[in-house]
């Protein structure tokens, strides 16, 4: 290992250190507001160390890691999402009865590890950053462990996510076992190269196996059931973490893993993956249609979301991969922002998940409503937010491979999403005699959050009127990704 | 003249100024913005037309693009004003008349409690009103086509409380909607056919591609001629302006009387190539215009409420615009728009003054000897009066009207018949217009007046009548100093008229004719409200006389015909098709999706050992799937 790679895996050496340094501050002095500063110091110098890293790419800093221009791309889109989770988390955590520090450790190690599975190039690097994220998840979903709600989701995350680990871990050596190699580009050179391997049941059931271990991390039917009493148990910042981080960092993988190993222009797999999908789109909507509570609703709507995403990622191309890309983008910045209002609204009690705590809430928090509706219209995908562009990018994506039958469904399947979107803004506005009788939390908002709101508000909004620049970006970014 | 774009900007300004901070303003601040801005807008068109006559530009056009609207394959909208003799004239009467009843209403509106709504609709229609009028293509002009259309329902439905208000509005709104659709046509099938929407390009290509009588320029005269009589209140879509006077006097003046009306005079005026182009259309243009003046004035004979006697008025002036229109005499037909502007609105203001003097009396049998109470009022509305009936030499609309009548028949589309139902108006209108005078005004008093206008409202009155007076100088016929300052004016963007000077009669035969029309009016109505009342009420007793009254006052049994025809029909269709079978389709799929929403949410049991299996099962259908498949 050269010490240039060294400066090319940059990003990821920062996010590590600044979690030891957090950690060891802890030790010699307990304060919450030094801790969220280190690590928001440490997490722009991340950011920052991009462009050094950028200038490097593409370098293979070792055979496990691939820094590479797409891998920039998205350690930018994570890192600046855990930016966002700190500065909401510091204000949430204020309110609970607990330790806040250690919060911003276990956050840094999950972003770690997010930041991994982003640059692997290696099974093992693949399941390593994979567990890394997996460790810091379980203690982040019971962080607040004076509830019992929290609790609950950290043991469920914990069962589930070992469990399907286990059939990752399986399916990459059964893979190993049949081509003996575990680099992705190698696997790919013999998956292409060799038509034998196209129908063998070691390779296949292998890949099946894999699918599992993504599939659970993504939340998409039919590994999808934890998420909904996940998303409401955990703490409202760690419920936008892993729908955003998480899901992000693992979808940027998937892509990686299967169009360089060619493994997803497999018959068998890619009919997995367009059944994975449909049943997504039709389940994740399907069960929020008609349900009360606002963190399950944004939890179903998730899994409908990866099933989108997965329409673009079957077609398969450059066009696809930008859709992908964009509509990552899009989908951080919305669903940080939904979970940043129901993050700030929440108190010590309890988070601010029914809907009855949103009834009425434009007359008392007119800014907080609009953001909120906002923000739901970008899930719906209307027009003028960054959701819409997403969308039509998918849809085009789509098309242009001809898969008619994901179109359609994607289509019909976003009407029926839009209801229940429509219900949380139709509570939203509701007028205000009709409000709950009970009082809803309704804490005051700091300047940071708000102003956080705000900026992603704006940007949304940006990225609807004028997504030119940012698909420039994406252009760039994508070119490092070898596509068959 | 690049100041141009500020003439539609401070109404906008003050528009949104006043929407967003209004509440907050005290009266007397939302008086000043909202009659600030339109004043400032008419200092500018003052300033451009005074810069338009010292030196002109090129070709008596200028045009100025503010930027694109819309740019997608061959169809190219900018947000462009386009300033000509026709639309410089329009506009300066729009804001110099629109910002006097502004003033009036910092008078009229004190002390109504939503002064800053009605200031904020009355700003956003000038400006609709200016956008529509400088448009240089027809989709910006559409714009503020439905601009003014939207403030004309929000002002006639403004005490919104009343529901007989917001149903008056509602029933504007629908009516001229039906224009609106007919206009819409008319722009597809013009675009359709010569692929722009810029009107001065569409009119050259009109001239270039289309033969006269083609089949294409009459449907798309024709066409437009629907949104121009829906906007107008010309025959048949007249029915909804008489209810448009449940909004406050000063939009009856403005919106009602003097401006958004007339728009459709505009329209077929700056269209003018079309009708060249299309003969058939154009005589429609003129039939529609007799019949309305001839029937509009019967209906304002029967009136009782002093503002539906003038909105039948306006009803007919219009329709001697469209007459004038029809034959060609495009600078006659702008030409009574302008004095009418001058004479309608302060017949209107003044009417506003009797009618808040009198407790909000608008029954004018119940009024009388206002004359001493109101001097001011009085002298005013006489002088208004006196021009709308056209009182020879010293009034503007004897000028105006008397060109249209003359030129009804001398013009090379003129007619005979033309000539003489637009003399007969003259008689309808003297009567009317002296009915309403001596209702209010003579005879002994039968209400108490209680309250007297103040400054902000007799001041504009007071130049309006000025004008009512001095405005028809502009023009004058060949044996009264024959001045045509007005007509060469508008000749750079509108046709001068043709005049058929072998079989036409003598302008001064005609104005005599005019004259003595009047005067029978005069006599008529002299006779019947001042000489013997009792003659009239017996007359009205009589079977046939009341029969008479009822179908006139009812503006010919139009609203219970087309409550018939149209209004009946449809309740009927939708009291039967209450429960939509259409509509079962998709509560269909709706109640299907709340039942797949039961069956999947029972997978979400919240047990661990359940959700494990699951992703178990899932992952061996799967092998199962690669392995087998």
């Amino acid at each position: 290992m050269h010490p240039v790679d060294l400066i090319a895996l940059l990003p990821l050496l920062i996010l590590a250190a600044t979690s030891i340094v957090v950690m060891l501050t802890i030790a010699l002095h307990r304060s919450h507001r030094l801790a969220s500063l280190l690590t928001l110091i440490g997490l722009i110098c991340a950011f920052a160390s991009l462009w050094v890293a950028r200038t490097l790419t593409p370098t293979e800093a070792s055979p496990l890691l691939e820094v590479d221009s797409y891998a920039v791309f998205f350690l930018g889109l994570v890192i600046a999402a855990t930016f966002v989770v700190v500065i909401l988390a510091y204000d949430y955590l204020e309110k609970q009865p607990v330790n806040r520090e250690e919060f911003y450790v276990l956050l840094l190690v999950a972003s770690l590890g997010a930041g991994v599975l982003i640059v692997s190039a290696h099974f093992v690097s693949f399941f390593l950053g994979l567990e890394l994220l997996s460790v810091a998840l379980y203690a982040l979903n019971a962080y607040v462990f004076t509830r019992a709600l929290p609790v609950e989701a950290g043991i469920k995350y914990l069962v589930l996510a070992a469990g399907s680990a286990a059939f990752l871990l399986l399916g990459m050596a059964l893979v190993y076992a049949r081509v003996g190699t575990m680099e992705f580009s190698q696997i790919g050179g013999l998956v292409s190269g060799g038509g034998h391997l196209l129908k063998d049941p070691l390779m296949l059931a292998g890949l099946a196996l894999i699918v599992t271990g993504v599939g659970f991390k993504l939340a998409v039917v039919p590994f999808h059931m934890w998420t909904p009493d996940v998303y409401e148990g955990a703490p409202a910042p760690v419920t936008a973490y892993v729908a955003t981080v998480s899901k992000g960092a693992m979808f940027a993988l998937l892509v990686r893993f299967f169009y360089v190993t060619g493994a997803s222009s497999l018959g068998p797999v890619f009919l997995v993956f367009s059944v994975i999908a449909i049943a997504s789109m039709l389940v994740g909507n399907l069960l929020a249609l008609l349900q009360s509570n606002v963190k399950r609703i944004l939890a179903y709507s998730s899994i409908a979301h990866l099933g989108y995403l997965l329409v673009a990622f079957l077609a398969a191309g450059r066009w696809a991969v930008e859709a992908v890309a964009f509509y990552l983008v899009a989908y951080f910045i919305t669903t940080l922002g939904a979970f940043g209002v129901v993050t700030v609204l929440s108190n010590g009690e309890r988070d601010a998940d029914s809907l009855a705590d949103y009834q009425g809430l434009f007359w008392r928090r007119p800014a907080l409503a609009g953001i909120f509706a906002l923000m739901l219209f970008s899930l719906a995908g209307i027009p003028l937010t960054a959701g819409f562009v997403g969308k039509f990018l998918l849809v085009r994506a789509g098309a242009s491979s001809a898969l008619w039958n994901l179109v359609v469904i994607l289509v019909v399947t976003s009407v029926i999403g839009l209801f229940y979107y429509l219900r949380v803004i139709v509570a939203l506005f509701a007028s205000p005699e009709t409000a709950a009788p009970s009082p809803a939390p309704s804490p005051a908002v700091s300047a940071s959050g708000a102003s956080t709101l705000v900026v992603l508000s704006a940007l949304l909004v940006w990225l609807g009127v004028d997504p030119a620049f940012m698909l420039q970006v994406i252009e760039r970014a994508i070119s490092s990704l070898k596509l068959l | 003249m690049n100041l141009l774009w500020l003439i539609p900007a401070f109404p906008i300004a003050g528009f949104l100024f006043l929407a967003l901070a209004g509440t907050r303003l005290s009266r007397r601040a939302v008086s000043i913005v909202g009659a600030g801005s339109v004043g400032l807008s008419a200092l500018v068109s003052l300033w451009i037309a005074g810069q338009f006559f010292v030196s002109p530009p090129a070709g008596y056009a200028y045009t100025q693009t503010i930027w694109n609207w819309l740019d997608v394959g061959s169809l190219h909208l900018p947000i462009a004003f386009y300033l000509d003799p026709l639309s410089l004239i329009m506009t300066l009467v729009v804001t110099c008349v629109g910002f006097l009843i502004h003033v009036y209403s910092a008078g009229y509106m004190s002390e109504d409690e939503d002064i800053s709504r009605f200031f904020a609709y009355m700003n956003l229609f000038v400006a609709s009103m200016v956008t529509l009028l400088l448009a240089s293509n027809l989709v910006l002009l559409l714009l503020g086509w439905e601009g003014v259309g939207l403030c004309s329902y929000l002002l006639i439905g403004f005490w919104y409380r009343d529901p007989a208000n917001g149903y008056a509005g509602r029933k504007a709104f629908i009516v001229t909607r039906v224009g609106d659709t007919s206009m819409l046509i008319g722009l597809f099938l013009l675009y359709r056919h010569l692929g722009t929407l810029d009107i001065q390009t569409l009119m050259a290509r009109a001239a270039h591609q289309w033969p006269v009588g083609s089949p294409l320029a009459v449907a798309a005269g024709l066409l437009l001629l629907g949104g121009a009589v829906g906007k107008s209140a010309q025959l048949p879509l007249q029915t909804w302006l008489p209810d448009a006077m449940a909004g406050p006097t000063p939009t009856s003046a403005l919106i009602h009387a003097a401006t958004m009306v007339t728009a459709g005079v505009y329209l077929i005026a700056r269209m003018h190539v079309i009708y060249q182009l299309a003969p058939s259309a154009q005589f429609t243009v003129g039939v529609v215009g007799a019949a309305t003046l001839t029937l509009a004035g019967f209906s304002a004979l029967t009136q009782p409420d002093i503002k539906r006697a003038l909105a039948y008025s306006t009803v007919s002036q219009i329709g001697y615009m469209f007459l004038a229109l029809g034959v060609g005499a495009w600078s006659a037909a702008i030409f009574h728009f302008m004095t009418h502007a001058f004479f309608k609105a302060l017949l209107f203001l003044g009417a506003g003054m009797i009618i808040e003097s009198l407790h909000h009396e608008q029954n004018m049998f119940k009024m009388g000897g206002l004359r001493k109470e109101l001097p001011v009022v009085f002298w005013t509305f006489l002088i208004a009066g006196c021009a709308l009936a056209g009182v020879p030499l010293v009034t503007a609309g004897f000028y105006s009207k008397g060109l249209i009548v003359w030129q009804a028949e001398a013009s090379s589309a003129g007619r005979w018949g033309f000539w003489l139902v637009a003399v007969f108006g003259v008689f309808l209108t003297s009567a009317y217009t002296f009915r309403i005078i001596f209702l209010t005004f003579f005879g002994e008093a039968k209400s108490h007046v209680h309250k007297r206008p103040g400054l902000a409202m007799t001041v504009p009155c007071i130049v309006l009548a000025v004008l009512s007076l001095v405005g028809g100088f502009v023009k004058t016929p060949e044996f009264l100093g024959n001045i045509h300052l007005f007509t060469d004016f508008l000749h750079h963007a509108l046709p001068p008229v043709a005049v058929a000077h072998a079989r036409a009669m003598s302008e001064l035969a005609s104005e005599g004719w005019v004259t003595l029309a009047l005067i029978v009016g005069f006599a008529v109505a002299y006779f019947c409200y001042i000489e013997r009342p009792e003659f009239t009420a017996s007359l009205t007793r009589s079977a046939l006389g009341n029969a008479l009254h009822r179908f006139w006052k009812s503006d010919w049994g139009m609203d219970w015909l087309y409550d018939r025809l149209l209004v009946w029909p449809v309740m009927w269709f939708a009291r039967v098709d209450a429960g939509d079978a259409v509509d079962s389709i998709y509560t269909g799929i709706a109640r299907l999706c709340e039942w797949f929403y039961q069956g999947v949410r029972r997978t979400e049991t919240g047990q661990i050992r359940w959700y494990a299996a699951a992703i178990a099962f899932g992952t061996l259908i799967f092998v199962a799937v690669v392995l087998f498949l």
